[in-house]
C-alpha cells in the first residue's frame, strides 16, 4: 500500500514536470546557482555596478576641466533622460578629456562623451541626438544583459551573484573589469541599431530637431575610416553610412515629423568653446 | 591669375562639400515633398552639399543644376581618396599595428584607446566631481523652457 502511494506519487510529480516548463526551469536555475534574468536584478544593484564601472573608465580618461560645459551636458541630458521610461535614474552625464571620438553608457544611468565627439558637433540638437542614443542603451538595459552573459561563463556558481551584491571583493572586481571591458568589445549590432531608432524617438520627445542623431553620424561617415580617433568606436559600432540607412528604413517618418524643431546650435556654440 | 582668384573664391565655396546620392532621388526645388520636381539624380550621382533645413540637404548637381534632396540619401566625402586625413592622434600617441588583424596598441599617451580602457584603475576622485556636476529634474526642465523646447508624446517604433 505505502508503496502504491509512493508510485502515484512519483507518477504526478513525473506529469508536472513534463507539463510545466516552468517548474523545470525554476529547478535548474536552483540547482545551478544561476543569477536570476535581468529583469531581477535589482536598480540599486545596477546603479552600484554602474558607479564601480564609471570609475574605471574615469581612470582611463579624466573629465574635461570646464565646469560650464560638464553643466551643459547634464541639462541636456537630465532634460533627456525626464523624458524616458526611467525618469528618476540617478543620470548624470560627463565630458571626458579625450581626443577620440566615442560615447559611452553605463547602466544605472551614466553617460559619457569624449571632447573629441563634442568638438565635432554643430549644434545642441546634435549632442541630444548622441546622449539620447546612450540613454536608451540604459534605457534597454544592453550593457547590463551582456555583463550577466558574459559574466555568467567567468564567474562560477554563485560567485556572480555575490559579485552583484558587492559581497566578496575579488569577485567584485573581476565583475567590474568585465563591464569596463565590454567597452572596447562593444555590444551586439542590433542593440546600437535599436538605441538608434529610440535615441531619434526621445530626442523628438524633448522638443529637439529629430535630425540630431543622424547629422552626427553623416560627420563620422564623412571622416576618414583609418582615422586614429575613430578606431575603438568604429570597432564597436556599426558604420555610420549602415546606421543611417538603417535609420532611413526604420524612422523617415518620425524623422520628419519633427525635423523642424530647434537645433540650438547658437547656445550650443556659446558654451562649447571650439 | 588664376591662383589669386581661387584664393578669392575660396570663402564662398567653403561651405560646399562633396557628396554621393546612396540612392536614385528627385531633386526638389525646395525642401519639401510636393516641392516641384527640377531634375531626377541615379544613385551615386555626385554632388555638392551645403546647408540642411529640416530632412533636406541643398545641393549642387555636376550639371549645375540647384535644389534640395533627402538628408539621408546623402552621404560625405565623396570617394574614399577624397576623404579627410587623419586628425592627428596617431602621430601623437604612437600607434603600432599588431598582425593582421590590424588590432591597435597604443603606448605613451592617456586617452580612451582600447589598450587605456583595458588597464584602467578606479578613480574615485573623477566619479565625486561627476556626481558634483548632475542636474536636478526642474533645473533641466527650465533650462530646456529657456530654449523654446516643447516635451511632447512620441511612441517608439514597433
Amino acid at each position: 500500500m505505502k508503496l502504491l502511494v509512493l508510485f502515484f506519487f512519483i507518477g504526478s510529480a513525473h506529469a508536472q514536470f513534463n507539463l510545466d516548463r516552468l517548474n523545470i526551469n525554476k529547478l535548474i536555475d536552483t540547482t545551478k546557482n544561476v543569477v536570476k534574468a535581468t529583469s531581477d536584478i535589482a536598480e540599486p544593484e545596477e546603479i552600484q555596478i554602474g558607479k564601480d564601472m564609471a570609475s574605471r573608465l574615469l581612470g582611463a580618461a579624466p573629465l574635461a576641466r570646464d565646469e560650464n560645459l560638464q553643466r551643459y551636458v547634464n541639462r541636456v541630458g537630465r532634460w533627456l533622460a525626464s523624458q524616458t521610461e526611467r525618469p528618476d535614474l540617478p543620470w548624470q552625464f560627463g565630458v571626458m578629456e579625450a581626443p577620440q571620438v566615442n560615447a559611452f553608457a553605463v547602466p544605472g544611468g551614466t553617460i559619457f562623451v569624449t571632447r573629441g565627439l563634442v568638438e565635432r558637433m554643430k549644434s545642441e540638437a546634435e549632442l541630444a541626438g548622441v546622449l539620447a542614443h546612450e540613454i536608451s542603451h540604459v534605457l534597454r538595459k544592453h550593457h547590463l544583459k551582456a555583463i550577466q552573459k558574459g559574466a555568467q561563463t567567468q564567474l562560477a556558481g554563485d560567485a556572480l551573484n555575490q559579485a552583484l551584491k558587492n559581497q566578496r571583493a575579488d569577485v567584485r572586481d573581476k565583475l567590474v573589469s568585465f563591464g569596463a571591458e565590454m567597452y572596447t568589445r562593444g555590444l551586439d549590432k542590433s542593440d546600437e541599431l535599436e538605441a538608434d531608432r529610440y535615441g531619434v524617438v526621445i530626442a523628438a520627445r524633448a522638443g529637439y530637431d529629430s535630425y540630431g542623431l543622424p547629422a552626427v553620424l553623416q560627420t563620422l561617415q564623412a571622416m576618414n575610416a583609418q582615422d586614429s580617433a575613430l578606431a575603438l568606436m568604429f570597432k564597436t559600432h556599426p558604420a555610420p553610412g549602415e546606421r543611417l540607412t538603417a535609420l532611413g528604413d526604420t524612422m523617415q517618418k518620425t524623422l520628419d515629423a519633427y525635423a523642424s524643431q530647434p537645433q540650438l546650435a547658437e547656445r550650443f556654440f556659446q558654451t562649447v568653446k571650439k | 591669375m588664376r591662383f589669386l582668384l581661387t584664393l578669392l573664391l575660396l570663402p564662398l565655396l567653403a561651405h560646399a562639400e562633396p557628396a554621393t546620392l546612396v540612392r536614385a532621388s528627385e531633386l526638389k526645388a525646395q525642401p519639401a515633398t510636393d516641392a516641384a520636381t527640377l531634375a531626377q539624380l541615379a544613385a551615386d550621382a555626385a554632388v555638392d552639399a551645403s546647408e540642411r533645413s529640416g530632412g533636406w540637404v541643398r545641393v549642387k548637381t555636376q550639371a549645375g543644376a540647384e535644389g534640395w534632396v533627402k538628408m539621408l540619401a546623402l552621404r560625405y566625402g565623396g570617394s574614399g581618396a577624397a576623404k579627410r586625413g587623419d586628425s592627428g592622434i596617431s602621430q601623437a600617441i604612437n600607434v603600432a599595428r599588431t598582425g593582421a588583424s590590424g588590432t591597435q596598441v597604443t603606448t605613451g599617451v592617456r586617452g580612451l584607446d582600447e589598450a587605456d580602457i583595458k588597464t584602467a584603475r578606479p578613480n574615485p576622485v573623477e566619479l565625486k566631481k561627476l556626481e558634483g556636476y548632475a542636474e536636478s529634474k526642474p533645473s533641466s526642465a527650465s533650462f530646456a523652457d529657456s530654449g523654446k523646447l516643447k516635451a511632447q508624446r512620441v511612441e517608439y517604433p514597433k
